[in-house]
Formats: C-alpha cells, sequence, structure tokens
C-alpha cells in the first residue's frame, strides 16, 4: 500500500516538472517599444471580415489595413497582424487582386505564404498589384 | 469473469490493429495541389513555393522603391542581364526571372528587349525581323535597352549537429544603362532547416 501511494506521488511529481519545463520553454514572447507618438499618417481602410475558422481567429488577429500607391498607379496594401498566443506560431496567407468590374487578376506570385510570428508579436505583411487594374484586394489566412 | 472480459478486449484491440494496418496498404496516389501553396512539398531545396515567395518579394521591392518613377520612357525597355547560379543545385534560373518579366510587363512600365542580354529572342522571330528588313529595304531600328537587371542565386550551408539549415540569397540590381549606377538593389533570404532522423524538437 504504502509502495503504491509513494509511485504515485513520484509519478505525479514527474508530470508537474514536465510542465513547468514545457512552459518555460515554449515562452518566446516579443517586447516593442516605438515612438509614443507617430509622425506617420497611414491610410487606413475599413475592413470586411468573414470568419470561418474560430480557432485560427482566436490564434491572430489583423489589427489594421492601410494604403498607399507606389510606382505611380500600383495598389500597395499593408496589414498589421498581431499573434495573440504566447507560443511562436505559422499561418499562411494569401492577396488577391480585384478589377474595377470585380474580375479576379491573376498573378502568379500571389501565392500562399508562410509567416512565422513570436509569442505576442505584431508585423506587417504588404504586397504590391503588379497590375494597374486593380482597385480591390482580398487577404486569406489559414492555419 | 474479470478474466474473460480482459481476454475479449486484447481480442478486440488485435482485430482493431489488424484492420488498422492492413488499411495502410493502398496504391499508389497522385493528386493535384496548388504548386506555389502550403501544400507543396517542403524540402531542403528551392521549392515551387520559395520561388514564387523569392519572385514576389523582390517585385514588391522594386515597384515600393519607386525605381521606375524616374525612367526616360514608359514602358521603359529593360535587357536581362546574367543569372548567376552559385547554388549547389542545377535549376533553370527562368524559375525566378520569368516570374519576375511576367510581373514586370503586367505593370505596362516595363518591356523587355529580347534582342540582347537573356531575351527571350526566338529564332522565328530573327528570321522574322530579317524579313522585314529584306521587304522593306529598311534596317530595323533596335531600341537600346534603359535599363539592365542582373541577379545572383546563393546558397549557405549551417550544421549544428544533426540540423541542418540551407540559407537561400536571392540578389536582384537594376541599372541604368546611360549612367552605369544602380538605381535598385534588393536581396531576399529563404532560410530552411532540415532536422536530421533522431532528434527530437527543434
Amino acid at each position: 500500500m504504502k509502495t503504491k501511494l509513494l509511485s504515485v506521488r513520484f509519478a505525479g511529481g514527474l508530470v508537474a516538472v514536465g510542465a513547468v519545463l514545457a512552459f518555460a520553454g515554449c515562452a518566446s514572447n516579443v517586447n516593442t517599444y516605438e515612438r509614443a507618438e507617430s509622425q506617420a499618417t497611414p491610410n487606413y481602410i475599413a475592413d470586411k471580415r468573414v470568419i470561418t475558422d474560430n480557432t485560427l481567429a482566436g490564434l491572430i488577429r489583423v489589427v489594421s489595413i492601410n494604403q498607399s500607391t507606389v510606382s505611380g498607379n500600383l495598389l500597395k496594401i499593408q496589414a498589421t497582424v498581431e499573434n495573440l498566443r504566447n507560443s511562436t506560431r505559422n499561418v499562411n496567407y494569401k492577396f488577391e487582386w480585384i478589377d474595377q468590374d470585380g474580375m479576379a487578376l491573376d498573378s502568379a506570385n500571389e501565392t500562399w505564404k508562410t509567416l512565422v510570428m513570436q509569442g505576442r508579436e505584431s508585423t506587417t505583411i504588404s504586397t504590391v498589384a503588379v497590375s494597374p487594374r486593380a482597385v480591390d484586394f482580398k487577404l486569406k489566412f489559414r492555419e | 469473469m474479470k478474466q474473460i472480459t480482459s481476454s475479449k478486449i486484447i481480442g478486440l484491440l488485435a482485430v482493431g490493429a489488424m484492420l488498422t494496418f492492413s488499411g495502410c496498404e493502398t496504391a499508389t496516389e497522385t493528386r493535384t495541389v496548388d504548386a506555389k501553396g502550403p501544400q507543396a512539398i517542403n524540402t531542403a531545396a528551392i521549392n515551387s513555393q520559395d520561388w514564387a515567395n523569392a519572385a514576389d518579394q523582390l517585385i514588391n521591392s522594386l515597384l515600393s522603391g519607386g525605381a521606375l518613377n524616374n525612367a526616360p520612357r514608359t514602358p521603359a525597355i529593360l535587357a536581362v542581364d546574367r543569372v548567376i547560379n552559385n547554388t549547389q543545385m542545377m535549376v533553370d534560373t527562368d524559375l525566378l526571372i520569368k516570374k519576375i518579366r511576367v510581373a514586370l510587363t503586367n505593370t505596362g512600365k516595363i518591356a523587355i528587349t529580347n534582342t540582347m542580354g537573356l531575351g527571350e529572342r526566338a529564332v522565328v522571330a530573327s528570321e522574322a525581323a530579317e524579313l522585314d528588313e529584306m521587304q522593306s529595304g529598311k534596317k530595323a531600328k533596335i531600341l537600346v535597352p534603359d535599363y539592365t537587371l542582373y541577379a545572383k542565386l546563393i546558397q549557405q550551408t549551417d550544421k549544428n549537429g544533426k540540423i541542418a539549415q540551407n540559407t537561400y540569397s536571392f540578389q536582384m540590381s537594376l541599372v541604368a544603362v546611360k549612367s552605369g549606377l544602380t538605381v535598385w538593389e534588393e536581396e531576399k533570404q529563404i532560410a530552411k532547416q532540415t532536422r536530421g532522423p533522431g532528434t527530437v524538437g527543434w
């Protein structure tokens, strides 16, 4: 009886130590510092969100989306993305472009890309439309 | 009674295991995947997704940098210069350059000349130009490029125990012909780590 009790205690101790080690090893959060009053004046746009994967939406969050024009008439989109968890996370994202008539613009370079984010990190992803006909965009995420 | 129940459970587990493992033996299957998507097979080499990502990052940088804002004409004429492959792989550098060419042409800001550099001048095009010269009696006027594009691929391999890392650098430069100055340069890197067998965790 005494031996059984000791075994249970030993196993419980092992599990506790393992849990502590596991969680300590996962800590890779990012601390960020920036100018208190930003000098930039980004052109933020209102976005519409369609969530079909609630788990993914709980892992990463699109904080904001802003746009500008580069090389004269090419649309550039930048999204600020935040990792809501305390561990490093890989997600895939893809931009798609749409022209004035609502037609999708095929681009060989707009593909699924892997984004590696550290714990609680905020970062930006961006793309430039290679066609001046692009007026709208879609940003997709998947695990 | 207890012994009978245990033997029944063991029997059920054995049958389940047999069914599971016999089910694994399937014929060779092929499925179509997005060549540039996350389902593309990831290897230590540059896969289809990597080529597309590298091309996209380089194009984004070139267009965002504003180097083409001061082009002497629209579309500006571009000649594709050498593409040096300093990796250990035998790859067709068109896997990168073609994507760059397509994107730049689509912008309407660049027209790529096929009369010099790594242009894609086909034999038929050359013959057609000669025929035109013969029939019209006029020498064809070849446009002098405004820019040349130069690229280099480099591979660096690092090892730490059973983990190997291959870092691929994609370097690209745009040179203005008249001044000889580099008006845009970029280097993008893709790093891939491969674990050897027997290693636990990253």
